[in-house]
């Protein structure tokens, strides 16, 4: 066998284990967005109208409660979070002078095992072999394949754009 | 030792930079924020997505001529026309107007007037590099999403080893490198899967991409398609297996998953042994 060329079965093995990654606190994104900085929580206040207004302009759907916003002498930081079929994905953003400065993921998590379990693709290779398993502990550290899709994220920052445009500048 | 590991959305995907040194937190985020900013640029320049950039101008220039071009976009550009030549055209960056035939990158002014399958598809034969630029001897869909991710990562590397980070890990949504004395475990996952592990390796000082159609499939006119095209046939690859590559060099990585798919064997051989690359396939086991 060629050493440069590997084969190798690969047996679909369930994890129960969802997997989560912490990169930042909501306090070390501001530390590091607005140094020096003090930042004041502001309430986050949409009507019914907002609402619609901001799922209008962006195509996205808006989750009651999701979005929070400081706001600090040098502009908004925001943190919100986007649900993707796979991942839950919650983010940081800087807006300045109604521009985005900085984007900083504060928390990735993929979906629980039993909702990857009921996914349609599954039924064909489900406990057919084990063998290939391999532990992986928590967190996504150094994984190759099945590329994560910023997709979702580029959605969550269109809708705070909107939210910002419609809720926030100018109030 | 300190450590930092942050994630920003660059390059189409959550890109990671995991990095550890005995410096202050304060300089390990200063120096995350500077190889961030080098990922930053390749994306601005190279982004098929965006109208704006370099990638996109240099699309719509008019054969003939020749374009001035940014130095990183002239690196990648002489890198990819390097593999593509050894490779017999297994890696060709020029399948960007089949992608976006296949919706699977926008469509832009230009390609929009293509007819549906032109008769003969510009290829990296159509490419000249010259001292002063680029010029295209047809039009040209140059697409460098399969081989500009593991240059930005790369350069990434580079930038933390300048600001002397001892230990890196950057990884572009699988495209992933280390950097620093000591091993480190990288995890393939399933082809078939988004989550599932399938097999795990340790790198030292070298770089792993992987290739596979899982995750970009769709349905164009009744038929399957994928990202991965094979520039011969300009159809995608239907194959369930994923191949990842360990090389030097994340660039290299990237783009040889390409010839790994599409070349014939002898072709690929000669090119991983000229490459001192490894390629590791993985095949769903199916009743």
């Amino acid at each position: 066998m060629n050493p440069r060329f590997l084969v190798l079965p690969a047996a679909l093995v369930i994890s129960h284990d969802a997997q989560a990654m912490v990169y930042l606190s909501v306090e070390q994104a501001q530390a590091l967005m607005f140094p020096g900085q003090t930042l004041v929580p502001v309430p986050v206040v949409l009507s019914a109208a907002d609402l619609a207004a901001i799922e209008k302009d962006c195509g996205v759907p808006v989750y009651p409660g999701s979005l929070a916003a400081w706001k600090a002498p040098g502009g908004y930081f925001f943190t919100d979070s986007v649900i993707g079929k796979h991942d839950l994905i919650r983010y940081a953003v800087a807006i300045d002078d109604g521009r985005i400065r900085e984007v900083e993921i504060l928390e990735y998590r993929e979906a629980y095992g039993g909702e990857v379990r009921n996914s349609r693709w599954l039924h064909q290779f489900v406990g057919l072999q084990h063998g290939a398993s391999v532990k992986v502990g928590r967190g996504i550290q150094n994984i190759s394949g099945a590329t994560l899709s910023s997709q979702h994220v580029t959605d969550g920052i269109r809708r705070l754009l909107a939210t910002y445009a419609i809720a926030f500048a100018g109030r | 030792m300190n450590q930092v590991r942050r994630a920003r959305p660059l390059l189409g995907t959550l890109t990671q930079i995991s990095v550890a040194a005995p410096l202050a937190p304060v300089d390990l985020h200063a120096a995350v924020d500077a190889a961030f900013g080098e990922i930053a640029v390749v994306h601005a320049l190279m982004s098929w997505h965006d109208a704006d950039s370099e990638l996109s101008r240099l699309n719509r220039c008019a054969p003939g001529g020749i374009a001035r071009v940014h130095a990183h976009t002239r690196a990648v550009l002489d890198a990819a026309l390097r593999i593509a030549r050894l490779s017999d055209g297994a890696f060709d960056p020029c399948t960007g107007a089949t992608l976006a035939r296949w919706g699977l990158l926008p469509r832009h002014a230009p390609s929009r007037q293509l007819p549906p399958r032109p008769p003969q598809r510009a290829s990296w034969r159509d490419i000249e590099l010259t001292d002063e630029g680029v010029r295209f001897h047809r039009p040209v869909s140059l697409d460098l999403g399969g081989i500009a991710k593991g240059y930005a990562v790369d350069l990434a590397v580079q930038r933390l080893l300048q600001l002397g980070i001892r230990e890196i890990v950057v990884n572009a949504g699988g495209d992933l490198r280390v950097a620093g004395t000591g091993e480190h475990t990288a995890v393939i996952r399933h082809p078939c899967s988004a989550h599932a592990p399938a097999h795990s390796l340790r790198l030292h000082n070298e770089a792993l991409a992987t290739s596979s159609a899982f995750g970009s499939e769709r349905q164009v006119h009744g038929g399957a398609v994928c990202a991965l095209v094979d520039p011969a046939t300009d159809r995608a690859y239907a194959g369930r297996d994923s191949v990842s590559v360990r090389a030097a060099t994340c660039m290299t990585a990237d783009a040889l998953t390409k010839v790994a798919l599409f070349g014939s064997s002898a072709v690929a051989a000669a090119v991983f042994e000229a490459c001192r690359a490894q390629c590791i396939r993985l095949e769903p086991v199916v009743n």
